[in-house]
């Protein structure tokens, strides 16, 4: 290390070091008051360590809160991916003419704050019956789809066209073609926005603020948001476990497809 | 885009045009509902709409009320100032220069202190607003963290940092928790620097300082562009987090534009005034992003 004339000087090292430890510190709190079941809310070494948080946090509401955020997250990736791997194809190869102005102001559509599309969204919703966890996976999905749409083009643009054609000419259809050359091909593409499309729906927090009418369809999110925001002692055991677990799935999916996010990433940076 | 002479439809798929409307279908049809509501918001804007109530059902439309209003009335003038803050110092000033700093001061370093930053980095963007909120409400509170750590042991009287340092509070958790994409982009950008430029210029005397912003910085200004971009329209219709943590409050010191507009909207009820809200964030975001696109494609 001492070789390496780009390594960071000793005052450098203590900056970083120093940063670490205040980026971390948060985590380590959380930690001990998870593990200690007579968590105070201090940061100490826990006076016992057991269970207790982690189970009370994966039963009655709590569980049922988790099942509700995975059927939002699980059902708002796959709907996007599907809706939008379609059309991504097509705009991909189809030379329309102003096919990029068109995905780039779809893009910058979206960038309207959500807060504002919220209120027909809400009227939708309210007259189609659909103020439900239903309604919020259709709610978000039309929110990610124009960056999906863009996301996945530009990974069908980098899937050579010349493969396609040699099926074509072996005699494959479309749907095999589609099936059997594009889509392995752009399996890192379709991983990150289903990445995506997961984790935000994951953390989403204002559409069930808005659209959960009743306690036993609350996500995670609005779970833990109600919980702390209550008056009183707060029970910092329980709720440091039950956000362990609600950050569980999300960190745990970045990590199963940290390589083909970062071949998203760099296709973000280059084409973005 | 090569430029060859191929039709706007290939042979291959010339045949199966059925085919590949058909799966374009739904889209087609979820952006028209995108379409529809944006539409319907602009429209909303210029109406008297309420949540509940008579107008509800009655509403007329009241011309440019709602937009005179943003301007006559107390409210929209002060939250934007609060917004503007908010962006600047935790999206550009934190979370960019930060991450920056660090893809600099990491790039071709590697240990155990690159991981330490980079995992905790990473967490931190990973972890979801709503936990990321109760972390800090807790960190921050009169028996938190950095009472503990930092004011008790320097014999000072514990402060109420949440109640008596909202915005800065909220900067600080936001910094924390979304510096990491800024850092991956600027890591990947760095990637793409040819060593060979940078070598050359410190053959020829270059110091650190002068690698960086004569040599790299223009490499990478692209990617800078998109970045900034990026972060600063999420930052700047940015919810969750400190709506959860501060509730805009404590009175209305970290009420940024989106929660002025959730509050107009569904707690007061005044949906009409609340898309005039929408509206005007979503021009203020398009000149921005005009802003950084001019910024993005100008040549070197």
């Amino acid at each position: 290390m001492m070789d390496n004339p780009n390594a960071p000087s000793r005052t450098m090292a203590i900056a970083l070091a120093f940063l670490a430890v205040i980026w971390v510190s948060p985590f380590a709190w959380l930690v001990s008051n998870s593990v200690d079941p007579l968590a105070t809310g201090h940061l100490r070494l826990p006076a016992a360590v057991g269970p207790d948080n982690f189970l009370r946090a994966m039963s009655g509401n709590a569980a049922r809160q988790f099942w509700n955020s995975m059927f939002i997250s699980a059902g708002t990736a796959t709907l996007t991916l599907i809706v939008a791997s379609g059309a991504a194809y097509a705009l991909s190869r189809l030379r329309i003419p102003g096919r990029n102005a068109f995905l780039w102001s779809l893009v910058l559509l979206r960038m309207l704050p959500p807060t504002g599309i919220l209120v027909p969204i809400f009227f939708a919703a309210q007259g189609a019956g659909l103020l439900n966890n239903f309604g919020i996976i259709i709610a978000l999905t039309v929110l990610n789809l124009p960056f999906a749409m863009l996301l996945l083009k530009n990974f069908f643009d980098s899937v050579p066209t010349e493969l396609e054609e040699a099926a074509h000419v072996e005699g494959a259809s479309l749907p095999t073609i589609l099936w059997r050359v594009v889509l392995p091909m752009s399996r890192a593409g379709l991983a990150v926005v289903w990445f995506f499309s997961f984790t935000g729906a994951w953390n989403e927090f204002m559409f069930p603020l808005i659209f959960s009418r009743s306690e036993a369809s609350f996500p995670m999110s609005i779970g833990l948001f109600s919980a702390f925001g209550r008056q009183g002692a707060i029970d910092y055991g329980y709720l440091s476990a039950f956000s362990i677990i609600y950050a569980a799935p999300a960190i745990a999916v970045y990590f199963l497809l940290r390589r083909n996010m970062n071949t998203g990433f760099a296709g973000v940076g280059v084409k973005g | 885009m090569t430029a060859d002479k191929r039709a706007w439809v290939s042979p291959v798929l010339a045949k199966s045009l059925p085919v590949l409307l058909l799966v374009a279908v739904p889209a087609i049809l979820f952006v028209g509902i995108l379409l529809y509501f944006t539409a319907w918001a602009l429209l909303f804007s210029f109406t008297d709409l309420e949540l509940v109530g008579r107008k509800a059902t009655e509403w007329s439309f009241v011309g440019l009320e709602n937009y005179e209003r943003l301007f006559s009335r107390r409210g929209f003038l002060e939250s934007l100032w609060t917004t503007v803050t908010f962006t600047f110092f935790s999206a550009i000033v934190g979370q960019s220069l930060l991450g920056f700093t660090l893809a600099v001061a990491l790039r071709s370093y590697r240990g155990p202190l690159k991981t330490a930053i980079e995992v905790s980095l990473m967490l931190g963007w990973l972890l979801p607003d709503i936990v990321a909120a109760f972390l800090w409400s807790a960190t921050t509170s009169r028996s938190g963290l950095i009472n503990q750590l930092l004011i008790l042991p320097l014999g000072m009287e514990p402060v109420n940092f949440i109640n008596d340092y909202p915005l800065t509070v909220v900067i600080i958790a936001n910094i924390w928790k979304g510096t990491a994409w800024s850092y991956l982009l600027y890591s990947a950008a760095l990637d793409n620097v040819p060593r060979e430029v940078v070598e050359a210029a410190k053959v020829d005397g270059a110091n650190g300082w002068q690698r960086v912003t004569r040599v790299i910085l223009p490499i990478i200004r692209p990617h800078i562009g998109t970045n900034m971009l990026f972060i600063t329209i999420w930052t700047f219709s940015y919810f969750p987090l400190i709506f959860a943590l501060t509730g805009g409050g404590p009175g209305s010191q970290t009420e940024v534009l989106s929660i002025f507009l959730y509050k107009q909207s569904f707690g007061i009820g005044k949906l009409g005034y609340g898309s005039a809200i929408s509206v005007a964030m979503l021009v203020i975001v398009g000149m921005l992003s005009l802003l950084y696109l001019r910024l993005l494609r100008e040549p070197k």
